[in-house]
C-alpha cells in the first residue's frame, strides 16, 4: 500500500475507523488530486470525522459550513458588521471627510464578517473546507457552491473580486434526503460508507468505551447488526451504539436482557415508532439472535451473524 | 519506447477502454472523468489491485446507484471470467423475503408481480392508446392496461411534483428588516435611521403529507394511487405518506426504498391492516396527536385519498377534520368514487368531513389525476 495512504489509515484508525483502506484510498486521492470529495452514507455513520482526519492529516485548520434549508449565498460567504458600521458612522459625526470616503471606510474588510466559505478563500493555509450536510440546502445554493468550487473567487459588490489564495480541500457530505445535481457530483470524488461490520463496530466500541466489558462489547455489536436487519424509520449508527454502550454501563449492565434494553431503549432509538415497534415487534427476536450466536464458537464474526440472522427470518 | 513508458501507454488504453465500458452502463464518465482516473492510479501503486479498484471507484462514480454497475464491469473488465467460476451479475432478491407463515396481504402481493413485470420494459409502443385510456375508470382495466397504466400514473406524479416544488410568492406583508440597506440609506442622513429597508421573506418549499385509505373498499382504487404517492414522494422530497384503514402507519421511509418493488414489498410488510376496515376518523386523530407538531404548518397540505366510508364514530371523524384545517394550508380530498355518475357524498363520513376540504376531486382515472396539478398550489389564508 502507498505509504501516504497507511499514514492516513493510522490516523483514521486512532479516530475509530478501524481499518478502513477504502476511506483512507479517497481522502488521500482527494488531496492529491485536489478535488472534492462528497461523501454519502446514512446518519451516523461518521462522514464529519472524515473531514477532521483529513484536516489533521494535512496539519491545516477545519472550517465547517453547516448546510441548512434557506440556506443562502450571503450566509454562507460574508455579512457586513453592522454594529460595527453604526458605531464607527456615529464617531465619524463630526469629521468632515467627503460622504463618498466615509461610504468606502465602513465598506471595507475591517468592517466584513467573513462566512465559512469566505473564510476558507481568503485562508493563509489551504484549509480544509467541510460542507456539511449538502443536501439540506436548497438547489440555488447549490449552483452557488458549485461556481465557488469552480473559479475559487467571489465577489462582494462593495470591495471587488476576491481571488482564492490558496485552494482549500473540501469534503461535503450528503444523508441523501434528497439528491444532490449531476453538475455537482461530476465535480467531486465519490465515497459511500456503510454501516460497520460486526468486528469493525466491536472494535469502535472496545476502542471508544474502555470501561466495557467483553461480554457486554461483544453483545451490542452483535445486536446492533441484528437491528440492522429490520427495517426502521431511523437505523441507528454508530454514534447511537456508543451512546447506548455508555447508558447500559452507567446502569451497571454487564450483559444485555430484556430489561436492560427495555430501560435504554430512548437512547438507542430516537424516533417514537421506532421504540415502539422495537419493543412490540422485534424485541424478542433479536434478543432471540444473540442467544443463538451465543452458541457459535469466538470470536464472533460477521459471516456467523448472518448465517444466524438467515436461519430466524426476521419477521415481527 | 522504453518498457516503463509502454507499461504506461498500455495502462492509458485501458483506463479509457474502461472508462468507455463504463459509459456503456450508464456511468457518467467523460475524457474529464477519464483523465483523474489515470492521475488516480499514477498516484496509487498499480501493483495493488484492490488500491487499484478503490482509487478508480472513488474517481469514477459519483452516487451510490452507480456502485453495483461499477464492481461488475471492474471484475469483467480487469478480471475476464473464468469459464467454470462464473457468478454472474447478482440475482434479484425473491420476491417475497419470508420464510415463514405471515404473508403480506395479497391485494398488495398480486400488484407487486404486476408492478415488477413493468418495470425494465421502456420501449414505447408506436401507437400507445393513452386517450382512451386517461377516461376509463382505474376499476375497470383489462390485465393487458396494467402496464401502460402505471407508466401515465408515475409520468403523472412527476408533473404534479413539478408544479408543486415551483415555489409561491409569499404575500406576507410583514417582512424582516434589510440592516445592510438601511444602514446604507442612513449615511445619507449622518448616520440617523429614518428609513427601514426591508427584505423579503425566503420563499419557502410547500411540505404535502398524503394520508391513504387503504381499507378494504378502496383496493380497487389503492393499487394505482400508491404507485403515484411513490412516484409523488421520489419527485418532490417533501412528502409525508401515511396510510390507514383501522389503525394508522408511516410508510414515508418504506416508500423512500430505490426501487418500487422493495418499496412496496417493505410497505406490505408494515401495514398490518391492509384491506382492512376503515376508521378515518380514529386515523387521523391518531394522526394529529402523533405527528401534528411536526408536520402541520399553514404551509402544509394535507391530501386525503378515501372513499369516506367510516365504521367508526362519525364525531370522533368531525372533530378531527375541523382540528387539521385549523392548522393547515390546505386540504384536499380525493375520492374514488366522485367519478361514478350519479354520486352523492351521502354516506355519513363523507357528509361529516366535506365542510372542512378546500379541494374535493376525483381520482379514478388517469385525467382526474392530471388535473390534480391545478389545486396543489397552497393560497394564504
Amino acid at each position: 500500500m502507498h505509504p501516504e495512504i497507511t499514514r492516513i489509515q493510522t490516523m483514521l484508525e486512532a479516530q475509530g475507523y478501524v481499518a478502513d483502506q477504502s476511506l483512507a484510498t479517497s481522502v488521500y486521492l482527494a488531496i492529491q488530486l485536489r478535488k472534492p470529495l462528497l461523501i454519502e452514507g446514512a446518519a451516523g455513520v461518521g462522514k464529519t470525522e472524515v473531514a477532521k482526519v483529513m484536516a489533521r492529516a494535512l496539519d491545516t485548520d477545519l472550517i465547517r459550513l453547516q448546510c441548512y434549508e434557506g440556506l443562502d449565498a450571503t450566509t454562507s460567504l460574508y455579512e457586513w458588521n453592522y454594529q460595527r458600521q453604526l458605531l464607527h458612522i456615529r464617531l465619524q459625526e463630526k469629521s468632515d471627510l467627503p460622504l463618498e470616503v466615509r461610504e468606502r471606510e465602513i465598506f471595507s474588510e475591517p468592517f466584513l464578517l467573513k462566512r465559512p466559505l469566505l473564510a476558507a478563500i481568503t485562508h493563509d493555509k489551504a484549509p480544509v473546507l467541510l460542507v456539511d450536510e449538502a443536501d439540506r440546502a436548497d438547489e440555488e445554493w447549490e449552483a452557488f457552491l458549485l461556481e465557488v468550487l469552480s473559479d475559487w473567487q467571489v465577489t462582494i459588490p462593495e470591495i471587488g473580486t476576491i481571488k482564492a489564495k490558496h485552494v482549500p480541500y473540501v469534503v461535503l457530505t450528503s444523508n441523501r434526503t434528497r439528491e444532490l445535481g449531476d453538475a455537482l457530483r461530476r465535480r467531486c470524488l465519490y465515497l459511500w460508507i456503510d454501516y460497520p461490520a460486526f468486528e469493525k463496530e466491536l472494535s469502535i466500541v472496545r476502542r471508544k468505551v474502555p470501561a466495557i466489558n467483553e461480554r457486554l462489547a461483544e453483545q451490542i455489536a452483535a445486536f446492533m447488526q441484528f437491528v440492522r436487519k429490520t427495517k426502521l424509520d431511523k437505523t441507528p449508527g454508530i454514534a447511537e451504539t456508543l451512546d447506548w454502550s455508555a447508558a447500559l454501563i452507567a446502569l451497571h449492565r454487564d450483559h444485555l436482557d430484556e430489561d436492560a434494553i427495555a430501560q435504554t431503549l430512548g437512547v438507542l432509538f430516537k424516533q417514537r415508532d421506532d421504540a415502539e415497534r422495537v419493543r412490540t415487534q422485534w424485541l424478542d427476536h433479536l434478543l432471540g439472535s444473540v442467544r443463538s450466536l451465543d452458541r457459535e464458537p469466538r470470536p464472533w464474526t460477521q459471516d456467523a451473524i448472518d448465517r444466524v440472522a438467515g436461519r430466524a427470518s426476521p419477521r415481527p | 519506447m522504453s518498457a516503463a513508458a509502454r507499461r504506461f501507454s498500455d495502462l492509458t488504453s485501458h483506463v479509457v477502454a474502461f472508462c468507455r465500458r463504463l459509459r456503456l452502463h450508464g456511468l457518467p464518465v467523460g475524457p474529464r472523468e477519464a483523465a483523474d482516473a489515470l492521475r488516480g492510479l499514477s498516484a496509487v501503486d498499480v501493483g495493488d489491485r484492490r488500491e487499484c479498484y478503490l482509487a478508480l471507484r472513488t474517481v469514477l462514480t459519483s452516487r451510490k446507484d452507480d456502485l453495483p454497475a461499477f464492481d461488475r464491469v471492474f471484475e469483467e473488465f480487469w478480471n475476464p471470467p473464468q469459464p467454470e467460476g462464473d457468478h454472474g451479475p447478482q440475482t434479484p432478491k425473491p420476491l417475497d423475503g419470508a420464510g415463514d407463515g405471515s404473508q403480506p396481504p395479497p391485494a398488495l402481493m398480486e400488484w407487486l408481480d404486476e408492478a415488477l413485470q413493468t418495470q425494465g420494459e421502456e420501449s414505447m409502443p408506436a401507437y400507445s392508446p393513452v386517450e382512451a385510456l386517461t377516461q376509463k375508470d382505474f376499476s375497470a382495466f383489462t390485465a393487458e392496461e396494467l402496464n401502460e397504466v402505471t407508466r401515465l400514473v408515475i409520468a403523472i406524479a412527476r408533473r404534479v411534483a413539478t408544479r408543486l416544488s415551483r415555489r409561491t410568492r409569499s404575500a406576507q406583508r410583514s417582512a424582516r428588516v434589510d440592516l445592510r440597506r438601511t444602514i446604507r440609506h442612513s449615511l445619507r442622513r449622518g448616520g440617523e435611521i429614518i428609513d427601514l429597508a426591508y427584505r423579503r421573506r425566503k420563499i419557502q418549499k410547500t411540505r404535502v403529507v398524503l394520508l391513504a385509505d387503504v381499507s378494504g373498499s378502496m383496493d380497487l382504487y389503492s393499487r394505482f394511487l400508491i404507485q403515484f404517492i411513490y412516484a409523488l414522494q421520489h419527485a418532490l422530497g417533501q412528502v409525508e405518506t401515511l396510510v390507514f384503514s383501522t389503525s394508522l402507519t408511516r410508510i414515508t421511509e418504506a416508500m423512500s426504498e430505490d426501487d418500487l418493488r422493495q418499496a412496496l414489498d417493505e410497505v406490505a410488510r408494515r401495514v398490518p391492516d391492509w384491506s382492512g376496515g376503515t376508521k378515518i376518523g380514529a386515523s387521523l386523530r391518531t394522526f394529529l396527536d402523533r405527528y401534528g407538531a411536526a408536520l402541520l404548518t399553514p404551509r402544509t397540505v394535507v391530501i386525503v385519498i378515501s372513499d369516506g366510508w367510516d365504521t367508526g364514530d362519525i364525531e370522533i371523524l368531525e372533530a378531527a377534520m375541523a382540528d387539521l384545517r385549523r392548522r393547515i394550508g390546505r386540504v384536499i380530498w380525493l375520492n374514488p368514487l366522485l367519478g361514478s355518475p350519479g354520486y352523492e357524498p351521502i354516506c355519513q363520513g363523507m357528509r361529516a368531513a366535506l365542510p372542512y376540504v378546500d379541494v374535493f376531486a376525483s381520482a379514478h382515472n388517469l385525467e382526474s389525476l392530471r388535473q390534480l396539478e391545478k389545486h396543489l398550489a397552497v393560497r394564504r389564508r
